[in-house]
């Protein structure tokens, strides 16, 4: 009977060691907060502004522009070969995402498809932000409609089905714009982002440019749809909505159509010629754009024969101030590969690679990061 | 051990003996450490209410009563609930009408038709439908359920167009992932639970009432309703509750498939919004008020689903208490 | 019998007309409502199985990192999301097991009828009904915003959902153990805490265990607390106290709503994998529940 008693007292102070372990760790996970406000490790000294000789180490937060989404795993991974110490997370989440992250210091650069607006600037008083452009792509609108494969919109015809005027898919309208299809009577579903989208901005502004009074939901980065629309997170989120839904219609990124093996719509562009969405049309589309001094500009509704109307671009958004060497090291290297190599991705999911001057302007741009 | 109670066997245990104060130390320890782990129940049924409404409390400030509005709008800041607490009500109150029937059906049949040897197929089987997890029956739901149903709502609502009140139902608009779909797959996972809970009440039917019935001549059905209703009533009620509380608080199937539109309409094949799957849907990328009024949401249906439970809790109380009173 | 009294013939043998067919369709109703639950059971168990085996592979359940939703099935696997599920729902267990079987001892052998034990077994039922978004939620305000993400958050969350469910069944079970074990144990000499732990626990243990291993089976599968506690990542954390992690049921989730044809079939193999660990540990408990119960109902 002592010997039990010793055993209970044994077992109490057992789990009091253990509990007390637990603790520990507990406060010890409290300091390494899982919110990295920048790359810990060894800081190296800054190779050149592209791929860099020298070997980096830590860890690239990113968030923001699902359209961003692919590329940036595709580099991400690419990157690993010639950086192998270093970490990159994209974690997408829309473009207003990555602003608020970047403003509250989260995040190291955010993507985003839009400049700051008016009403964000006040999150950034007293930074500089650079804006470097990494892509310009087409915006599809994609569809679900079997038996129809080429499917023609007119950009009036678009903002009355997203207002909710245009209902089903044999509308007057669309026939119009597709003479000699047969349409079926289906329901259009509308396939829209719920989350603070440049996408939703940049198909917004095209919508603003060239249908004029047809549309009246203004433009920003979230819109009150009709109700009857279906919300999905991200550009895969609506790519999905779309999939999954007979006789749907949605706005998704190229590259986000094309994986998910998507049909797009020819849009009629400002010359009056039904253009398909392509890396070609997207480049003609970009080639009379003329950017700002700090590198901003509007792709959508741009003239030319072959454009696509509804062309629109990305950029990382980096604080040209950065807290340490090592960050300002890593964002050079990375965001160098993004406007170098990384180029060379682009081709393989169906985006545009920035035009040379465009590039060259971006490239220069980097040595405005300091730390 | 042995020596000690040899030296006294005439000492009742924990009496006065010169080695007893050491027993009731360690004996009183335990119970100690019992209490707190039974207390640490209510500590935690606190602590959830105390701090996700504090959490929650700016969203409840800001908003004042336009939390039950219908405008809800993160770009404009203005976030009103109503839409989502009638997908909750609704995907619920479906589930409710398409489970209870199919529940009580099966608990039945466990209870009186199939003989003892036979019950346990079924009771695996419907073990196998409560283990299956709740992303799992989503993912299904919206890959291959939906997709589905969508050609099925589609014939019935073209088949009602013009029918005055099924029109407006089940007429268009329709979607695979809705109202309806989320209800079906609500019920699918409420039905476990309230046939278990029903077998359980339906067991404490005195076995000389039913004996009694067939000895009068009664037919099986007849016996059902004359026997066993009368007394199962109140704990079946009870567990019809449970099983609304339950579906009313799931949220990972419902987030997949109600299609994430927040609206309020009668058409129960158009898409939908509930609290817990807008709160699913959207917490990653909600900061400040937007997440202030997530979090208020949760509260929302905390205070719905205790308020069932706890009602449901007492009807069950109150039937088995007058059952053994009598 | 009805020529002696001349009374119309009655036979007592078989109920007559609507009677008969009245119960004959109740009778097929029920089994209907079995069919009609049978039917979608094994529509999922079938899709599951069937979408899930193309995916499932050795390198899948233990290799990483999650390769980007882009990526085609075949590239990467789902080896963190396994291990993050492992870790979490272990800790989880380890935490709410015995504190839940020490909560069930409190208020079947020490509470009586007293107050606090009838509060504490009441409020343990309502707790089984609190929804898991909310516990999620509730970790997220007290914990996760001062702490950060991390597997002990998850499995917080997840202890919490399980806690109320083993108190239950556990005090199922040792309501069982006949009241003449522990008077004997008594008059033996023993203490209240000796014969509740060397008598009526052992005594109940086969019910105690396979209770827990079904609350166990039903945390494993839970998302809606991870979602706010753990932060999905994509390569395995190996500490399940910081930083954070990923489990199988939060990496579905996030599968469900991508378009891409590689993250959908990533679903289903994880979807697959997380059945059958559920099932297993139910024909586990089932076993336990028919080879060692010593005492039921």
């Amino acid at each position: 009977m002592q010997l039990r008693y010793r055993q209970q007292v044994a077992a109490a102070g057992v789990s009091v060691v253990a509990l007390a372990l637990v603790l520990g760790a507990c406060s010890s996970s409290g300091s390494s907060s899982t919110a990295a406000s920048g790359g810990s490790g060894s800081s190296a000294p800054a190779g050149g502004s592209s791929s860099s000789s020298a070997s980096l180490t830590g860890t690239l937060n990113a968030s923001g522009s699902t359209f961003q989404l692919t590329f940036q795993q595709e580099a991400i991974s690419a990157f690993k070969s010639i950086q192998p110490n270093m970490t990159v997370n994209y974690g997408g989440g829309g473009s207003g995402k990555g602003r608020t992250d970047l403003a509250g210091g989260t995040v190291n650069f955010a993507g985003s498809d839009s400049p700051i607006p008016a009403k964000e600037a006040s999150n950034f008083t007293g930074k500089t932000i650079l804006y470097f452009p990494v892509i310009i792509g087409p915006i599809t609108m994609a569809y679900n409609l079997t038996g129809v494969s080429n499917l023609k919109l007119d950009p009036v015809t678009i903002a009355k089905i997203f207002s909710g005027s245009i209902k089903a898919w044999n509308d007057p309208a669309i026939k119009a714009d597709n003479p000699g299809v047969s349409l079926p009577s289906t329901p259009i579903t509308l396939a829209v982002r719920s989350d603070s989208s440049g996408t939703t901005q940049n198909f917004t502004q095209f919508l603003v440019d060239s249908a004029g009074s047809a549309w009246t939901l203004g433009t920003s980065s979230t819109i009150k749809w009709p109700s009857s629309a279906r919300a999905a997170s991200g550009n895969p989120g609506v790519a999905q909505v779309v999939k999954s839904t007979p006789g749907a219609l949605g706005y998704v990124d190229y590259a986000t159509a094309k994986a998910s093996g998507l049909s797009a719509a020819s849009v009629k562009n400002k010359d009056g010629d039904y253009v398909a969405p392509s890396s070609a049309s997207a480049t003609a589309a970009a080639a009379g754009v003329t950017p700002k001094p700090d590198l901003t500009f509007a792709a959508v509704w741009q003239g030319g024969a072959s454009a696509y109307p509804i062309t629109y671009q990305s950029w990382d958004l980096v604080n040209a101030k950065q807290p340490n060497a090592n960050d300002a090291a890593m964002l050079k290297a990375y965001l160098g590969y993004l406007l170098g190599d990384g180029q060379k991705l682009l081709a393989q999911i169906g985006l545009a690679p920035l035009s040379s001057s465009l590039d060259q302007q971006a490239v220069a741009q980097l040595s405005k990061i300091t730390s | 051990m042995s020596a000690v109670a040899q030296a006294d066997p005439a000492a009742p245990a924990g009496s006065a003996h010169p080695l007893s104060h050491r027993r009731p130390l360690g004996d009183r320890l335990f119970a100690i450490l019992a209490a707190a782990a039974g207390v640490l129940v209510l500590v935690i049924l606190a602590l959830i209410a105390a701090s996700t409404s504090q959490q929650a409390s700016s969203w409840f400030s800001t908003e004042g009563w336009s939390v039950f509005s219908v405008d809800w709008n993160p770009g404009t800041n203005s976030f009103g609930a109503m839409s989502y607490v009638y997908g909750t009500v609704i995907t619920a109150a479906i589930a409710i009408i398409l489970a209870v029937p199919v529940s009580l059906a099966i608990a039945l049949l466990l209870t009186e038709v199939v003989p003892r040897r036979w019950a346990q197929p079924i009771v695996y089987v419907i073990d196998l439908l409560a283990v299956v997890p709740s992303v799992v029956w989503g993912l299904w739901g919206i890959l291959v359920f939906a997709p589905w149903l969508q050609h099925i709502y589609a014939s019935i609502a073209s088949g009602l167009t013009g029918i005055p009140v099924l029109d407006s139902l089940f007429g268009a608009p329709v979607s695979g992932a809705s109202f309806f779909t989320a209800g079906i797959i609500l019920a699918f996972m409420i039905t476990p639970i309230v046939t278990s809970l029903s077998r359980e009440v339906i067991a404490t039917v005195p076995a000389i009432d039913k004996e009694g019935a067939y000895a009068l001549g009664a037919t099986r059905w007849e016996m059902i309703t004359g026997a066993v209703w009368p007394h199962s009533q109140g704990g079946i009620v009870g567990a019809v509750m449970l099983g609304l509380g339950r579906a009313m608080g799931e949220t990972i199937a419902v987030a997949l498939v109600i299609g994430a539109s927040p609206v309020i309409t009668s058409h129960l094949f158009a898409a939908g919004y509930s609290m817990p799957a807008v709160i699913a849907n959207q917490f990653g990328e909600a900061s400040g008020e937007f997440r202030s009024a997530l979090i208020g949401l949760g509260v929302l249906l905390f205070v719905i689903t205790i308020a069932i439970n706890l009602v449901a809790r007492g009807v069950v109380e109150r039937s088995s208490r007058r059952k053994r009173g009598a | 019998m009805t020529a002696a009294t001349g009374q119309p013939a009655v036979d007592l043998r078989e109920p007559a007309g609507w009677r008969r067919v009245k119960n004959q369709v109740a009778t097929t109703a029920m089994w209907v409502a079995f069919a009609a639950v049978l039917v979608p059971l094994g529509f999922v168990l079938y899709t599951v199985i069937s979408k899930g085996a193309s995916a499932i592979s050795w390198t899948f359940l233990t290799g990483g990192p999650i390769p980007p939703n882009v990526l085609p099935a075949g590239t990467g696997g789902m080896g963190p999301a396994v291990i993050g599920t492992l870790e979490i729902t272990g800790l989880a267990a380890v935490m709410a097991v015995p504190l839940g079987i020490l909560g069930a001892i409190y208020v079947n052998e020490y509470g009586g009828n007293r107050l606090l034990a009838r509060v504490v077994r009441f409020m343990a039922d309502v707790m089984t009904g609190v929804p898991s978004i909310v516990m999620g939620l509730f970790i997220f305000s007290i914990w996760v915003l001062h702490f950060g993400y991390s597997g002990l958050a998850g499995a917080f969350a997840l202890g919490c959902l399980m806690l109320p469910v083993v108190i239950r069944s556990t005090e199922e079970m040792l309501k069982l153990v006949p009241n003449a074990l522990r008077e004997g144990s008594y008059a033996l000499g023993a203490t209240k805490a000796r014969v509740t732990l060397t008598v009526v626990l052992p005594a109940a243990i086969a019910g105690t265990v396979s209770g827990s291993l079904l609350a166990i089976a039903r945390a494993a599968g839970e998302t809606a607390p991870l979602l706010f506690t753990i932060l999905t990542v994509t390569s395995t954390n190996a500490n399940v106290f910081s930083g954070a992690n990923t489990a199988l049921s939060a990496q579905i989730f996030a599968n469900a709503t991508q378009p891409y044809l590689g993250a959908q079939s990533r679903a289903w193999g994880a979807a697959l994998t997380l059945i059958a660990i559920a099932f297993i540990l139910l024909i586990v408990a089932r076993f336990v529940t028919a080879r060692f119960t010593r005492f039921s109902s």
